[in-house]
């Protein structure tokens, strides 16, 4: 990690407040107009998919059912849920925009999210042993974990969890790694499950039985898109989420090096532990402008459709530090992060001779 | 057929399952409100049909709300929601036009003064237009009306006219026999409200006694005192109802309490939000919980979420610093600083995070 001083760390905190505090006194109609523009596109969207969907037994009415569909889902999950629920609409004080409150299109209930998300992952980013969303228990990304046999699986694994994301990211709070070394017990697990069995229930109901069975006649066709719609989802949330740390230059910390750290200390963390991803205006849209991941982890809770013109001075306040601005096409990115899982499913022996360029 | 997922049972719990939220009827809103604004159903919304100066600083709004609102008995009030800056701030005013306006017309009015440095009312009068829609609560207050054949007086000040106006019309409309008299107090003769609804009251009905004083015109003032109580006719008898500044109702309540009417015979209504701005450099107040009932009082810079700890309580937080959003809660009244920016905030509802927000006086948080 960069290592910066304790006055400097203090200037930094200073540069990137600033750049927030910005932001924060211009917040007004132009951000209120823009989600309210997004949530519209969404309710369209979501409209047209399901009107669209019994009429699946044309084949290119399939696709753009499914497709309408997946998009009105990956809207709302990525550029309103997200999003909202990291508090960057509160100060509109509109009640369908309080994070609190706001309950998304997936099988992950907002409570838990708010705790696993919110609060674990941003707070203890790319910590080893605390930031869970590190791998999520399963994959190893880091030679910080010991390497186990199993880890050689561990690609189908990824591909696995990126099927059936929303069910990973919905039982990420039951901590099954925690579970099996008996540190915590199913007993206190469950009202947790309880929560999830509601939400995932609700969910599963809807896609899966409701609308189907709405529409009997056709309900092979409408259960067939809404699957492909689900599927088409977690795909692009797991990769988007991935880019966001597991990119090759994201860095890792220790929990000793984090220990009582200062809010200077903090915006370090988050600048190195992020990755960013380049592209166009509609692929910013559809990751919640999670593209900008590290405007993001420094800003959680700044709207987010803000931090493309963030951005440069964020590489400036960056450049000014020597502190790597890590950014690159989507396929670049992308690319490193498959490196990273393939490569840590190795030995370390094996991977620092098959792989020397990448950082150990 | 939206109006079903918000109180049928089962259509409810579909509506839940399907859309979310517990209120899944507001769920296609982005999409209604563009067609009309009247069919949203999150909240209740009115649209602007005039607008109507009164005098310098005080314009009467003339607003049609949907027609699933529920109506209001003379003297009350409703909440106002307008968004403001991509801001929803809400206000109560009362409402200045009688309840048989809405009963066979479907219109209701809201008369509103200008405060100095007002946000809401400085924008109510500059940028708020016709074919605007503004949300409207429901109405409440219990500033209600004299029943049949109760001799009545009023003694009023500036824009606390309003909820009087809707009083006055209505007991004129149904015949009210028994003598009423209104004090009326403003600074000026330019300052009286509503002067033309006025003069035509006590032009058409008979049990109406007006008298306008005036306060602030040259070589005059005429404040409130006891020759102008004596000049009315079996004081003792009649029910008062006092509106108007916190000052001018204190006075009038002190004068009939010493003419010995007993303090159930005089109803008193505020009508002004007040906009007090408060001294950043004097941080704590007394903090109400209001969910527990608790109160406790704080001085010092302390935030709400330790001194919802230190009282045994253990809301929702997170990372204690103003990141995650954990701890978000309703304030529903009183002023917070933002630890983080230094800044105070509105006295109105809203969230804020307990973690780095310190009272700024009195304070009501849901919790």
């Amino acid at each position: 990690m960069k290592m910066l001083t304790e006055s400097q760390l203090n200037e930094l905190q200073q540069d990137l407040d600033q750049i927030r505090n910005q932001v924060i006194a211009d917040l007004g109609k132009r951000d209120a107009d823009y989600i309210r523009r997004i949530v519209r596109l969404h309710r369209s969207l979501d409209l047209g998919g399901r009107l669209m969907m019994p009429f699946g037994f044309i084949p290119p009415v399939f696709l753009a059912a499914t497709t309408t569909l997946g998009l009105s889902k990956i809207i709302e999950n990525m550029e309103i849920g997200h999003n909202v629920m990291h508090g960057q609409y509160d100060w509109m004080n509109d009640p369908s925009l309080n994070s609190r409150t706001y309950e998304w299109d997936t099988a992950c209930g907002g409570d838990s999210w708010r705790r696993t998300h919110n609060y674990e992952h941003h707070t203890y980013t790319n910590i080893i042993g605390k930031d869970r969303d590190y791998g999520y228990d399963l994959l190893r990304l880091s030679d910080d974990k010991p390497w186990r046999p199993a880890h050689l699986f561990q690609f189908a694994n990824y591909v696995l969890l990126s099927m059936f994301f929303q069910w990973g990211v919905g039982l990420h709070e039951l901590e099954f790694e925690r579970l099996r070394k008996r540190e915590v017990s199913l007993k206190e697990k469950l009202p947790f499950l309880r929560a999830f069995f509601r939400k995932g229930g609700r969910q599963a109901f809807k896609d899966y039985v409701f609308f189907p069975a709405l529409t009997l006649p056709v309900a092979p066709i409408v259960l067939a898109g809404n699957v492909s719609a689900n599927l088409m989802r977690n795909l692009w949330s797991s990769t988007v989420i991935f880019c966001g740390h597991f990119t090759q230059d994201a860095e890792t910390f220790t929990e000793e090096s984090s220990e009582g750290e200062s809010k200077g200390h903090w915006y370090l963390r988050q600048l190195t532990g992020s990755s960013n991803f380049t592209g166009s205006r509609w692929i910013h849209l559809l990751s919640g402008h999670l593209s900008y991941q590290i405007e993001h982890h420094v800003f959680p809770d700044l709207p987010a459709h803000r931090y493309p013109e963030m951005s440069k001075q964020v590489q400036a306040v960056c450049a000014k530090y020597g502190i790597h601005y890590n950014s690159g096409s989507f396929a670049r990115q992308y690319g490193t992060v498959l490196k990273r899982i393939a490569g840590y499913s190795l030995p370390d022996s094996l991977r620092s001779r098959m792989m020397p360029a990448q950082k150990a | 057929m939206l109006a079903q997922f918000e109180t049928a049972g089962a259509l409810h719990w579909l509506g839940r399952q399907l859309f979310n939220r517990d209120d899944p009827a507001a769920f296609f809103d982005p999409l209604l409100e563009r067609i009309n604004p009247l069919l949203a159903r999150q909240t209740m919304r009115a649209r602007v049909l005039s607008v109507t100066p009164e005098t310098a600083d005080t314009r009467t709004f003339l607003l049609e709300p949907a027609s699933r609102w529920p109506g209001f008995r003379a003297g009350q009030h409703i909440a106002l929601t307008m968004e403001i800056g991509g801001v929803r701030h809400t206000r109560t005013f009362s409402l200045s036009s009688p309840p048989a306006l809405w009963q066979q017309r479907g219109r209701i009015s809201v008369t509103v003064k200008r405060i100095k440095g007002g946000l809401v009312t400085g924008w109510m009068h500059d940028c708020l237009r016709v074919g605007d829609t503004v949300s409207v609560s429901e109405a409440f207050g219990d500033f209600c009306m004299p029943s049949a054949a109760e001799p009545a007086l009023y003694i009023v000040g500036g824009s606390g006219i309003t909820p009087v106006l809707s009083h006055l019309e209505t007991l004129a409309a149904d015949g009210f026999q028994a003598p009423v008299t209104l004090l009326y107090y403003v600074r000026s003769r330019p300052d009286i409200i509503a002067a033309e609804r006025l003069a035509s009251l006590a032009e058409h009905w008979p049990a109406l006694t007006l008298a306008v004083f005036t306060t602030s015109e040259p070589g005059q003032n005429q404040r409130l005192n006891d020759r102008h109580l004596d000049r009315v006719p079996d004081i003792d008898a009649r029910r008062c109802y006092l509106c108007g500044p916190e000052g001018l109702m204190d006075l009038a309540g002190d004068l009939l309490n010493r003419r010995g009417i007993s303090g159930e015979r005089i109803q008193r209504t505020r009508f002004s939000a007040s906009f007090v701005e408060l001294d950043n450099d004097n941080p704590g107040g007394q903090v109400q919980f209001t969910r527990t009932g608790q109160q406790v009082d704080s001085p010092g810079d302390a935030s709400l979420l330790d001194i919802a700890e230190a009282s045994g309580l253990s809301p929702k937080h997170g990372c204690r610093m103003g990141i995650c959003h954990q701890c978000s809660c309703r304030k529903t009244s009183g002023s917070v600083i933002n630890r983080l920016t230094g800044q105070t905030s509105g006295r109105g509802e809203e969230t804020i995070q307990i973690c780095v927000s310190v009272p700024a006086g009195a304070v009501s948080i849901d919790l």
